[in-house]
């Protein structure tokens, strides 16, 4: 569930950097990679490992119009927290599912313009997506700026615990051995006493600048408004609070923004370029992050590309987060209550390097098909630091064992292999 | 604050647009369209980094659309 509805909050990311990106390579292109994401976890709880395998084409139909499709899926086995308390690893439980996802999209283009209407459908156990969008870009006289902006609706529908009337901090969560119903692909159903479909909308707008500056720099600015309305608790995460274990219970409506800068300069003399990035967000639930990204690409050769990047972040708790101790001990804040790690204070790192080898046709296709074919090789490191949202009050059972973390200076590796191809 | 910030957009967008006209001719933009200026070259990347650390932070979007480089749509 959890790796849906993030899904859903950046999918219209995804898809604006897709359709763009196959107006920027204007040729008809296909794209299969495959990432594994592995984290390690306390205990012998053996970590959490995602695959996560993701294909796309796209092709011109005449002149105007393009056809985009897209597959990808995640296939996740591990262990979750089920009561957020001080003791997590001891109150664990293994679980595995399997997400898939489908876009298609339509795209029309002008001489300077394109527009595209899309389609994507998620689904997984115990969670439906159906969204809708657009993306419209456009270059400025000049073809040294261009503009896009790209919105989404998602309909989706969460399956919770049928807990009827009851009042918050007496519904339970819902557990892995309850049925989530679904008529068909993408429908719901009920099954009164047992779950329930809840509905999560989400709208989301972006608005892309990028500029070329000189002959050797370009600049992109960019900003990114999401409200959420409905369900968006984990239906299976509960938290100790005095001495019961209710479903966690967290706001339904959050509004959210960010904008961000990113530069590219590129160095003739060392057939070399620098990246640098930074980002600001802040949400209604008084989450505030900052990102800044450092990268360098350097060909070596005229085939192969090595690029290194690193990034930091940090970010400030939710207004209703408190560390696992006091939910216990004191009591809920306000009327919400959560063990989401991610509305938790926290601080990480990610250093990693790509390599990329290009291959570009000669007389004859690259594999009797291929203009240009990229095979892609990367890997990343993920350092993660957990802080206490409260540093001010003693917090004796400190915030070490609250969630399921590896206890080494490294938290997660990330590797990915793909191949992008333009014909 | 919301104000702010949507005065410096516009101030941003114009004074972008206006550089726009005259800052690279179509004769310069040899580098301007390698793959290594174009942002989010790769999708798939671009993506799948997304995906990963939207499921451990708590903020989420704001790195633009893909695309640049040559500016050619």
């Amino acid at each position: 569930m959890w790796l849906q509805l993030a899904r859903s909050n950046l999918r219209i990311v995804s898809l604006a950097i897709l359709l763009s990106s196959a107006a920027a390579f204007a040729d008809d292109r296909a794209e299969v990679s495959t990432s594994v994401f592995e984290e390690r976890r306390q205990g012998d709880k053996g970590g959490l490992t995602v695959v996560h395998p993701q294909v796309d084409f796209g092709t011109d139909i005449g002149s105007h119009v393009s056809f985009d499709a897209g597959y990808s899926a995640d296939a996740v086995t591990g262990a979750t927290s089920t009561v957020y308390q001080v003791d997590a690893v001891s109150s664990a439980t293994k679980f595995s599912d399997v997400r898939h996802e489908g876009t298609l999209a339509l795209g029309f283009m002008g001489r300077r313009s394109k527009i595209s209407f899309s389609a994507t459908l998620g689904t997984e156990r115990d969670y439906l997506s159906r969204q809708i969008g657009g993306d419209a870009s456009i270059d400025l006289p000049g073809r040294n700026t261009t503009v896009d902006l790209a919105y989404s609706h998602s309909f989706d529908t969460v399956c919770d615990k049928d807990n009827g009337d009851a009042m918050p901090l007496e519904r339970r969560a819902l557990t892995g051995a309850d049925e989530c119903r679904k008529k068909d692909l993408i429908l719901s159903s009920d099954i009164a006493g047992t779950t329930v479909w809840k509905d999560l909308s989400i709208d989301t707008a972006q608005f892309t600048i990028t500029q070329n500056l000189t002959p050797t720099m370009n600049l992109q600015f960019a900003a990114y408004g999401q409200v959420l309305e409905g369900f968006q608790s984990n239906p299976y995460r509960r938290v100790r609070v005095g001495g019961n274990s209710p479903q966690e219970h967290i706001p339904d409506t959050r509004a959210r923004w960010s904008t961000s800068v990113r530069l590219n300069r590129f160095l003739p003399k060392l057939h070399s370029a620098v990246h640098l990035s930074a980002r600001f967000y802040d949400d209604t639930w008084r989450v505030i992050g900052a990102d800044a990204e450092l990268g360098y690409s350097q060909y070596i050769g005229n085939s192969l590309l090595v690029k290194f990047h690193a990034r930091v972040y940090q970010q400030s708790a939710a207004s209703f987060f408190k560390d696992a101790f006091f939910y216990q001990t004191e009591s809920t804040a306000g009327e919400y209550y959560t063990g989401d790690r991610e509305l938790s204070p926290v601080r990480s790192a990610m250093v990693g390097a790509k390599l990329t080898l290009i291959t570009i046709a000669g007389d004859k296709p690259v594999w009797g098909l291929f203009d240009k074919l990229n095979f892609n090789v990367k890997g990343d490191l993920l350092i993660l630091d957990q802080l206490p949202a409260d540093p001010s009050l003693d917090n004796p059972m400190g915030i070490g064992t609250q969630f399921l973390y590896g206890t080494g200076l490294l938290d997660a590796v990330i590797l990915q292999v793909g191949l992008l191809g333009t014909y | 604050m919301a104000l702010r910030f949507s005065f410096s957009l516009v101030l941003l967008t114009v004074g972008l647009s206006a550089c726009g006209r005259t800052a690279v001719r179509a004769s310069e933009k040899e580098f301007l369209a390698d793959q290594v200026m174009v942002f989010d070259n790769d999708p798939h990347e671009a993506a799948s980094d997304d995906h990963i650390l939207t499921n451990r932070e708590g903020a989420a979007g704001g790195h633009g659309a893909g695309g640049g480089g040559c500016g050619c749509n």
